[in-house]
């Protein structure tokens, strides 16, 4: 077969050559490097995309974090408003309580007292009526006693037996 | 025993009438370049199939780590995106000149063996470098660079110019054809010291041991490793670092 010298320019492979190497451009350029670099493009921007979410989506859970730290701050506020509304209807109730008894005690002592004072003001006036209808049962007696001896010494009986039922 | 280095064979001729052309050869080296771009572009579309955005292969993890591995390769060298279009044209003349220099591993004759295909390559880049002088400094300017630094220099100044493709072209022949040449004497020579060495065995055995070159298996394999493998690497990654840094280096002026 026919050979080509070792070394030499051969026109026509020359031209090929370059036309080759221009072809070959292309095919690793459309084979190769557009694929490839279609694709981390599509990644970096599924990267932008996601990193994107990721932000949005840390920014509502911040906003909800917040919210919820208000609401507890607000209930912590109305429980302790609750315990010391409670606390201090309890206290106004036990003082209220307390002055109510201590008004009933009061009550009850000027009442006991009041009795005490009618009671003593009855006996004393009981004695008073007794005393006096001994008196006057006396002065009676010692009249009757003028008219009748008989008569009087029965009153004098009769009175040492109406004190002795008295007494 | 005679050793016998020729250039590329020519399967057949296509005749045409045009003066100083010729006809058109179809040699060796137009084949194997054929050959050479279809494992290329085969590659390619094998490596970028089912490409996806999470949960990549092995084979896209490859494909990416080449693609920027280009695009590293001609960022760091051009310092900057400026030169990003010509990253394809970077990465075809790597893959052509290396896939080209290995697929001699196979038994083919690489077409790099041939000056015309470093030739065709190194007039393409000069094109591209002149185009980026013109293009930073002006057509005047571009001229005028020659007679820099004194106008004594112009000739010289012209010479290096037309130089730099000779001197692409011809490193990278240089080296390729080089190694065919050791290989092809180390073949000879080792089956040369086989048929004396098995010559020394007498009488009928002897004589027909002789015509088996037993030592031309696994030496020849262990030389390759440089001048196949290594040279074949290195050339392609000279002759693209080259180019790469000619035309950063005249975009700067």
């Amino acid at each position: 077969m026919e050979t080509q010298p070792l070394v030499t320019i051969v026109p026509w492979t020359f031209i090929a050559q370059i036309l080759n190497l221009f072809i070959q451009v292309y095919l690793i350029k459309r084979f190769l490097f557009k694929p490839i670099n279609e694709m981390l493009e599509k990644r970096q921007k599924l990267a932008t995309k996601e990193l994107d979410d990721a932000r949005a989506s840390k920014e509502a859970a911040d906003a909800l974090k917040e919210d919820y730290e208000h609401r507890i701050e607000k209930a912590h506020d109305e429980a302790a408003a609750i315990v010391s509304s409670a606390q201090k209807e309890a206290e106004l109730r036990s003082d209220e309580m307390l002055a109510d008894t201590q008004a009933q005690i009061v009550n009850m002592k000027s009442k006991a007292e009041a009795d005490i004072e009618h009671e003593k003001k009855k006996a004393i006036n009981e004695v008073k009526d007794e005393i006096g209808g001994i008196a006057m049962d006396i002065a009676g007696k010692v009249v009757e006693k003028e008219i009748n001896e008989e008569d009087h010494r029965r009153l004098i009986d009769s009175f040492i037996e109406n004190v002795g039922e008295a007494s | 025993m005679d050793v016998d280095i020729t250039g590329a064979r020519i399967f057949f001729t296509i005749h045409t009438g045009i003066p100083w052309l010729g006809d058109i050869p179809i040699s060796e080296t137009i084949v194997v370049t054929w050959i050479v771009m279809a494992v290329i572009t085969i590659t390619c579309i094998v490596l970028t199939r089912n490409l996806k955005v999470e949960n990549i292969s092995k084979k896209q993890a490859l494909a990416e780590m080449l693609v920027e591995t280009a695009n590293n390769f001609v960022r760091n060298n051009t310092g900057g995106n400026k030169f990003d279009g010509l990253i394809p044209f970077v990465s075809a003349l790597f893959s052509l000149s290396i896939v080209s220099n290995l697929i001699s591993l196979v038994g083919l004759r690489s077409p790099t063996a041939d000056l015309s295909t470093e030739a065709a390559w190194a007039v393409v880049v000069f094109i591209m470098i002149t185009a980026e002088k013109i293009k930073a400094g002006g057509v005047g300017g571009y001229l005028l660079g020659f007679t820099q630094p004194i106008p004594v220099l112009t000739p010289f100044n012209i010479l290096s110019e037309i130089a730099t493709p000779i001197s692409m072209a011809c490193r990278h022949f240089g080296n390729i054809l080089s190694g065919i040449v050791i290989n092809t004497l180390i073949y000879s020579g080792l089956t040369l010291a086989s048929h004396a060495l098995f010559g020394l065995i007498p009488g009928a055995i002897g004589s027909f041991l002789q015509q088996i070159p037993f030592l031309t298996v696994g030496i020849p394999a262990i030389t390759g490793v440089y001048f196949d493998w290594f040279t074949g690497v290195m050339q392609a990654f000279i002759f693209s670092m080259l180019t790469i840094m000619y035309i950063a280096n005249a975009a700067e002026g």
